[in-house]
């Protein structure tokens, strides 16, 4: 029973919050409109949440993933009142994306520099690069090609529910498939392996014959293609793009993996209970707004929850749970 | 370990929960910008008015983040409330209003902008502000003089206000616009309209050439001040008046230098107003005019430090 609980516990937790909820709110939450409305709601937190696992693998942090959401936002608006087409200005967000993150690879890997300290860096970089290219303003309007803003509300259609018409968003397609993508790289692939190795011991891996600096290096780039893909939908969902929108985004990302990691069997990052990890937090802001909870105190009601899930998983590992 | 008594207290709060929103109304106020002074002053008004009219308030903040107001809007239509208030630009949050369209649930906006989706747009309104401060101009001046007019024609809530003060200063046979000046604004636009001024200064020298400044806004009129404080101009009774009394714009007033007036909005009736316009809606009544104005005041030395 202990040992089934040190496993399983924070499934467990995780699904009481669930259950909590449908029984607090027996008309509304566990409905499937409510369902699809949480999958796009958390549809950007899950594309960040999934690319930052990969770096998170390997023991590294990527803390530009926010401002790099903003930026690529804004380099797609301004290329838009530019003229570009949206498949071109797209096109040249990711290209954005996968150069900030390839930056980002070279300090880490090649020139050696804490992940930690070189991404607080490119940080404020890419966050200055927003504001620059935006000249500080909201870009919205007629500027936004109404093609890219009806992507975030478009979606597969689904028939009918209560009556009105539903669809499985698009948005929430993007993240199921960046998501499946980063599983299928990390789990069915020896590059993935690889990474784990060097996330288990760098040294052990690189003696081994693991090219640890080229690993290291293309990790990050996946993590600066995932949040300028991140950063374009948040644009295509309010149908405008600012140069701190994407902002909040990390630290959220980052709390999701620590969530996923207390659900693993020896904690390490995977991403598909990263996943679990952004749903947990989607279902928790969705169900305190429902119950009419004030938002300071569900930010509270959330960081603790992290806390309270993370402990119990330390203390579990080190078995004062008993054995 | 028994479950029952967990149960049993859920079933409770279950309970309460129901019996809570059976009694009264439920509206959400979403807003990125609670942090904001403005919004504040609105959130507090419509909380007053709303505790009056009995209502259960959820008042929810997202700090900045624009798409996390849709996802609140989606939520809170799912929780089924009667009315929703957003602080928002509406264009951005239309996926959310949409969602509330669909669910037929009515969102007011409270100095939110206008746009289909609403059924009303709560805001001070731009012409009447425009019309306070240049008929002030005209009857100061005893309807005879020069006047240099700051406007800002890009930008349309600016606009509408130079349109107003055009006409009014028109009216007048013995009022001529002197300049309609346009500054940039890029630093702000109270140093480039200072220097726009001192322009104009160089070049109407004599005592009385200027009788007045009319700005659409306050910094134009701020910038407009150091340059005729910096030319010694001070004493030739150069009125001049802005639009927004902010706090610079208010201490000059309260100096009692040449910038006499400007222009408040009412925060807190907006707030009150917004309330009251749900509470029209909830009663069934079908809100014609998308567009509330709630009047504002001309503030002068005689109301400044009020």
């Amino acid at each position: 029973m202990s040992a089934l609980f040190r496993r399983f516990g924070s499934l467990i937790g995780m699904a009481a919050i669930v259950v909590f909820f449908a029984l607090a709110l027996p008309d509304t939450f566990m409905t499937a409109r409510n369902w699809l409305n949480i999958s796009q709601q958390i549809s950007m937190l899950a594309v960040v949440a999934a690319v930052m696992t990969v770096v998170m693998v390997m023991g590294d942090f990527d803390l530009s993933v926010g401002s790099m959401a903003s930026l690529a936002g804004v380099v797609a608006a301004v290329l838009f009142v530019q003229g570009w087409s949206v498949p071109a200005a797209l096109a040249a967000a990711i290209g954005v994306g996968l150069i900030g993150g390839l930056f980002n690879g070279v300090l880490v890997s090649v020139i050696g520099i804490l992940p930690f300290v070189a991404t607080l860096a490119t940080l404020t970089v890419y966050s200055g690069a927003a504001f620059l290219v935006s000249d500080g303003k909201t870009i919205f309007g007629r500027d936004i090609p109404a093609t890219f803003s009806d992507f975030a509300r478009s979606g597969m259609a689904l028939g009918d529910i209560d009556g009105r018409p539903a669809i499985f968003p698009a948005l929430s397609l993007v993240a199921l498939a960046v998501t499946a993508i980063v599983w299928v790289v990390l789990e069915q692939t020896s590059y993935g392996r690889r990474l784990y190795a060097i996330g288990g011991n760098a040294e052990a891996a690189r003696l081994a014959g693991v090219p640890v600096t080229v690993l290291r290096l293309s990790a990050f780039a996946f993590t600066g293609v995932g949040a300028a893909i991140a950063g374009l939908m948040y644009a295509s969902r309010v149908a405008s793009a600012n140069p701190v929108q994407g902002d909040g985004l990390m630290l959220t990302a980052i709390a999701a993996v620590f969530l996923g990691m207390t659900l693993t069997e020896n904690g390490q990052p995977r991403v598909l209970a990263t996943l679990a990890g952004v749903v947990v937090l989607g279902v928790l802001d969705n169900g305190l707004t429902q119950m009419s909870v004030d938002s300071y105190v569900r930010e509270v009601l959330v960081g603790a929850i992290i806390l309270i899930a993370v402990s119990a998983s330390a203390l579990g590992r080190r078995g004062l749970f008993g054995r | 370990m028994s479950t029952k008594p967990y149960r049993t207290a859920i079933a409770a709060s279950v309970l309460t929960l129901f019996a809570s929103g059976a009694l009264a109304e439920t509206v959400a106020v979403i807003t990125p910008y609670l942090a904001q002074p403005g919004t504040q002053f609105y959130v507090e008004a419509f909380e007053g008015r709303a505790a009056e009219l009995g209502w259960d308030v959820n008042v929810i903040d997202t700090g900045g983040d624009v798409a996390a107001v849709i996802s609140r809007i989606e939520d809170v239509v799912t929780q089924g409330v009667d009315a929703i208030v957003i602080n928002v630009d509406p264009a951005q949050v239309g996926a959310g209003l949409q969602a509330a369209a669909d669910a037929g649930v009515p969102v007011v906006g409270m100095d939110a902008g206008s746009d289909p989706l609403l059924v009303a747009n709560v805001t001070s309104n731009g012409y009447a502000m425009a019309v306070e401060t240049s008929v002030y101009v005209a009857n100061r001046i005893g309807g005879a003089g020069n006047v240099v007019m700051f406007t800002f024609d890009p930008f349309p809530p600016v606009q509408v206000r130079g349109v107003i003060a055009d006409a009014v200063f028109a009216n007048y046979p013995d009022i001529t616009v002197l300049d309609r000046i346009t500054p940039d604004v890029s630093d702000g636009g109270i140093a480039d309209s200072r220097a726009q001024m001192e322009a104009i200064l160089a070049a109407n020298p004599e005592a009385g050439s200027i009788s007045a400044v009319w700005a659409a806004w306050d910094q134009p009129a701020l910038g407009a001040l150091q340059a005729i404080e910096a030319a010694g101009r001070e004493g030739e009774g150069i009125v001049i008046t802005g639009i927004d009394a902010n706090p610079q714009a208010r201490d000059a007033i309260a100096q009692g230098g040449n910038f006499e007036a400007s222009v408040a909005q009412d925060f807190a009736g907006i707030g009150a107003t917004a309330a009251d316009t749900v509470a029209r809606i909830l009663a069934g009544e079908d809100i014609v005019a998308s567009v509330i104005y709630v009047p504002t005041v001309l503030i002068t030395s005689a109301n400044v430090t009020e």
